[in-house]
């Protein structure tokens, strides 16, 4: 029963691997590539882990992906064609990989004693309770510098993303918001004056800035 | 092979397809009651003709919605096209499993005892996270499978509300968390069965339950955070392309993830099956006491679907950019604020001091 359980979602997760790569259609390479997490996900509940498998399907399938899928759709990248060229280089390295990688399968199968380890059965390992202590005790140095180093990323990313060079102080990000930059609406403007104002239509915009409005308010369409 | 095995996974796929036809009808008859009190509350009658007082309308829906034409876009992605229905109704069914929606109770005739719950284990709470936040993937895939531009921008609407929302969502429940000491639904709705089945964690976590309560109506994209199906901006959101079967697929997962929400705000703020004073009046394990728990937890999720209904009458569409301040710089702040609070109130010892 469960060899076959096993042997389903080994093949699922081989298989969706395959597609990630062999697809040419970058959003079906996405999708096989959340079918690996979710795969792999029910190998981690089958391995008597669950925390770790919803953990794998809340962040990698549910957050990371979706991210991944977002970008995809929004610049609607379809076919890329120059893959040819690229991949001369990546041919000998990848075989090399893959060799590294059975090796090491290979030692693991032949070498390691299985009797040392505990059935999965018998122990708490995977549980919620055991591993949240483990991580608050024995692992808490790692577990610190994990979050000092996301942390790191955030501020990295928020530094990106708004640059004070071009973003005034005062200016506000909202995403998706229908705001207008004050050097969009008056061309005489300072080019970083990106006071964000938030109106209706342009001539409203306009009004509220004081400048002439480029277009007549009373023959708006 | 093993007999008592094959029993067990009989039993399994008895009490599956239990839940799935209770579900179907539970659904079926929101979407009347839907109708029904939105024309109650705007002053017209809604339908009423088939059957008695229309109780026959969404057998006659569903009659419509297989025999309509189903019109596929010439230049659609063919295959994520039909796929995006299935994953939308798949995950939101999938999660109906973990809630228990009554107590141990003895079968009469077969004197049997069993948990009235499809599947209980260890981390059914996260279980219930991932599963959801599978499904955003169906509305995303449809909108840009669709090759639509409104339906594009719905799906992008849906995944980035989903997303952003799914924080606050995560965040409220902390504080049952800390409250409970376990993720298994079973075990939270138990700890809530003492003094007499009223010790719910509304009255511990009113703020958890407030912040739940919002960003569960954000993560089902109902109104007022219908910004993916917006039908004055965006005709129909991300199912503007979708017809007969493949749009009661998306319908579908709409209202069966408006009755999981419901089902975990109960299960979680709500006390899930325990009734007041039910076990004082029938005792526990008894046949009768299970009735009464059952139907007080179906009672529970009506208040919360009614509630539902309610808002969509009487509340206005969010604009997309209020939206997102909404979820980013009030609902999470006001969530990470109800986690430092109950921590607090653990360590200090006011909730030990009222038993909790």
């Amino acid at each position: 029963m469960l060899a076959l359980l096993f042997i389903l979602f080994a093949a699922l997760a081989v298989g969706c691997a395959l597609a990630v790569v062999a697809q040419r259609n970058p959003l079906y390479s996405a999708i096989s590539l959340i079918g690996v997490f979710i795969s792999l996900a029910c190998l981690y509940v089958m391995l008597a882990a669950p925390f770790i498998a919803a953990v794998q399907v809340i962040v990698y399938a549910g957050a990371i992906m979706v991210l991944v899928v977002f970008v995809i759709m929004l610049l609607n990248v379809e076919h890329e064609d120059s893959r040819r060229t690229r991949v001369g280089f990546l041919l000998p390295a990848a075989l090399v990989l893959a060799a590294v990688l059975i090796a090491e399968v290979a030692f693991i199968l032949v070498s390691v004693d299985k009797a040392s380890f505990p059935s999965s059965s018998s122990s708490d390992i995977g549980s919620t309770a055991s591993i949240g202590s483990q991580l608050f005790t024995t692992y808490l140095l790692p577990f610190e510098i994990t979050s000092i180093l996301l942390l790191m990323a955030i501020v990295g990313a928020m530094t990106l993303a708004r640059r004070a060079r071009e973003l005034s102080p005062n200016a506000r990000v909202i995403p998706g918001a229908q705001l207008l930059a004050a050097n969009i609406i008056d061309p005489s403007k300072a080019l970083d004056d990106t006071t964000a104002i938030e109106t209706d239509t342009v001539a409203e915009a306009a009004h509220l800035l004081g400048i002439t409005s480029p277009r007549d308010p009373s023959k708006r369409d | 092979m093993d007999w008592q095995l094959i029993l067990d996974v009989v039993m399994k796929l008895v009490a599956i397809t239990v839940v799935f036809i209770v579900v179907l009808f539970v659904v079926a008859y929101t979407v009347l009651a839907e109708r029904r009190i939105l024309g109650f509350i705007q002053g017209r009658l809604g339908p009423n003709r088939v059957g008695y007082g229309g109780v026959l309308q969404p057998f006659a829906d569903l009659l419509k919605f297989i025999l309509k034409e189903d019109i596929v876009p010439d230049k659609s992605t063919r295959f994520i096209y039909f796929l995006a229905p299935v994953i939308a109704t798949m995950a939101a069914l999938m999660t109906m499993i973990v809630y228990p929606f009554g107590p141990e109770t003895t079968i009469p005739f077969i004197n049997k005892t069993i948990p009235l719950v499809v599947a209980r284990f260890d981390v059914g709470l996260l279980y219930v996270l991932g599963i959801t936040s599978i499904g955003v993937y169906g509305i995303a895939l449809a909108g840009w499978s669709s090759n639509n531009k409104y339906s594009l921008m719905g799906g992008l609407r849906s995944s980035a509300q989903m997303i952003s929302y799914e924080l606050a969502l995560g965040m409220s429940l902390i504080g049952v968390l800390l409250l409970s000491g376990t993720l298994d639904l079973a075990a939270i709705v138990g700890l809530q069965s003492r003094w007499h089945g009223s010790s719910w964690f509304i009255f511990a976590q009113p703020l958890g339950f407030i912040i739940y309560l919002i960003a569960a109506i954000a993560e089902t994209n109902r109104v007022p955070f219908d910004l993916p199906e917006a039908e004055t901006e965006l005709v129909a959101g991300f199912h503007t392309e979708y017809s007969a079967m493949k749009f009661a697929l998306f319908f579908l997962a709409e209202y069966i993830n408006m009755f999981t929400v419901s089902m975990l705000a109960t299960t979680l703020f709500l006390g899930g099956w325990n009734v007041p004073f039910a076990d004082a009046l029938f005792g526990r394990g008894t046949f009768l006491f299970g009735l009464i728990s059952v139907l007080g937890f179906l009672a529970k999720v009506i208040f919360f679907l009614f509630l539902y209904i309610w808002l969509r009458a009487t509340l206005p569409r969010f604009r997309f950019d209020q939206l997102m301040s909404f979820g980013w710089k009030f609902l999470l702040p006001a969530a990470i604020l109800n986690i430092l609070l109950t921590a607090t109130l653990i360590v200090v010892g006011v909730y030990g001091y009222f038993g909790y």
